[in-house]
């Protein structure tokens, strides 16, 4: 007796997969991200007195973000630093990268970028345009600052305080 | 290729493409990196006088009439702490406060006073680490307090010699008086 087994296929079904690398971006302060001007001196440009040393790192789509911004801001622009009822703006805190946007010291009076920052409290340090080679990348920069007070009216004796924000941005 | 699995295929392709739809990545963000801003502004306390001579052209002996060109004082102020300000004048050598050759006019026969006030010899002692027992006068003390930790006054100094019942040997007499703000 022959026995034959009946051929029998079931319809092919497909399972698609999909693996997503996340996006990343970061700010890091290697060093700097404490400031101090130990002794202020009135109607005078102050030098605060290192660098702020960043480091930005991203691992982005190279097709889908055309630029890497970082971002400095006061969140409160005529409050950047506080001392007592005394208020100093971020008109007097000036901002230089030289190897970013702002090579000379520049107010910290530009609006935000990319929804980042405050309008009036900001400055754009740079911007790194994205293709194939450095979508995954870093780059360290220094930021240099210093508080003007050329004009300001003389300070009343005591410690002003305040928080500088830094924030990268695709775009 | 059959019909079926031609359409199976599309079917697949189709199911990609809406796993990964093809969005820009604008707006992603990096957390918050921040820099601590501090800026500190010292207190200070200042004494300027608009001269650093003051003269007595001829000394008239055993009287008072002996007053030397009269010297502004600007004393100026940026404190932090601290209920007055008080202007300490002293000679560093009481015994000498002018002096002519071995001829000596001591502290206790120059006299100051700021503003009004009597005249007052300068044989006080020290204040608070300021002056020289003996040499020192207290030229005003001004209260200060929060609204009022930064501010300034300008005051007259005027200054004369009492000579009464003091006979001097002609010739001139110089000395340095000394002048010194103290927060207390």
């Amino acid at each position: 007796m022959t026995f034959r087994a009946r051929e029998l296929s079931a319809q092919a079904r497909i399972i698609s997969l999909a693996a997503t690398a996340p996006s990343a971006l970061s700010v890091t302060i290697t060093s700097g991200a404490v400031q101090t001007i130990v002794n202020v001196t009135d109607n005078a440009v102050n030098n605060f007195p290192s660098p702020v040393v960043i480091q930005t790192s991203w691992s982005v789509n190279a097709g889908q973000t055309n630029s890497i911004n970082l971002v400095a801001y006061f969140t409160l622009p005529t409050q950047a630093l506080v001392g007592g009822l005394t208020l100093i703006p971020s008109s007097r805190i000036l901002g230089r990268m030289t190897t970013g946007i702002p090579v000379t010291f520049t107010p910290i009076t530009q609006n935000g970028l990319g929804g980042l920052g405050t309008a009036g409290g900001s400055l754009q340090l740079f911007a790194v345009n994205i293709s194939g080679g450095n979508k995954t990348a870093s780059r360290t920069d220094n930021l240099d600052l210093q508080l003007n007070l050329v004009g300001f009216p003389t300070l009343i004796a005591a410690s002003y305080v305040g928080v500088l924000n830094l924030r990268a941005v695709t775009q | 290729m059959s019909a079926p699995f031609r359409k199976t295929l599309w079917g697949a392709a189709l199911l990609l493409l809406g796993a990964n739809p093809v969005v820009a990545q604008v707006g992603l963000t990096s957390g918050v990196a921040t820099v601590a801003l501090t800026a500190t502004k010292s207190a200070t306390l200042t004494v300027s006088p608009n001269a650093s001579t003051a003269t007595l052209a001829s000394i008239t002996d055993n009287s008072t009439a002996n007053d030397f060109t009269p010297v502004s004082l600007t004393t100026a102020w940026n404190l932090t702490t601290g209920s007055s300000v008080r202007l300490i004048g002293w000679f560093a050598t009481p015994a000498q406060a002018l002096v002519n050759g071995t001829d000596l006019i001591p502290s206790s026969k120059v006299e100051g006073r700021v503003g009004a006030t009597p005249y007052v010899a300068f044989s006080s002692g020290a204040l608070g680490g300021v002056g020289v027992a003996g040499g020192s006068l207290q030229l005003f003390s001004e209260a200060v307090g929060v609204g009022s930790y930064f501010g300034s006054r300008t005051d007259q100094l005027d200054l004369r010699l009492n000579l009464t019942g003091t006979t001097t040997r002609a010739g001139d007499y110089t000395g340095t008086l000394n002048l010194q703000a103290i927060v207390q």
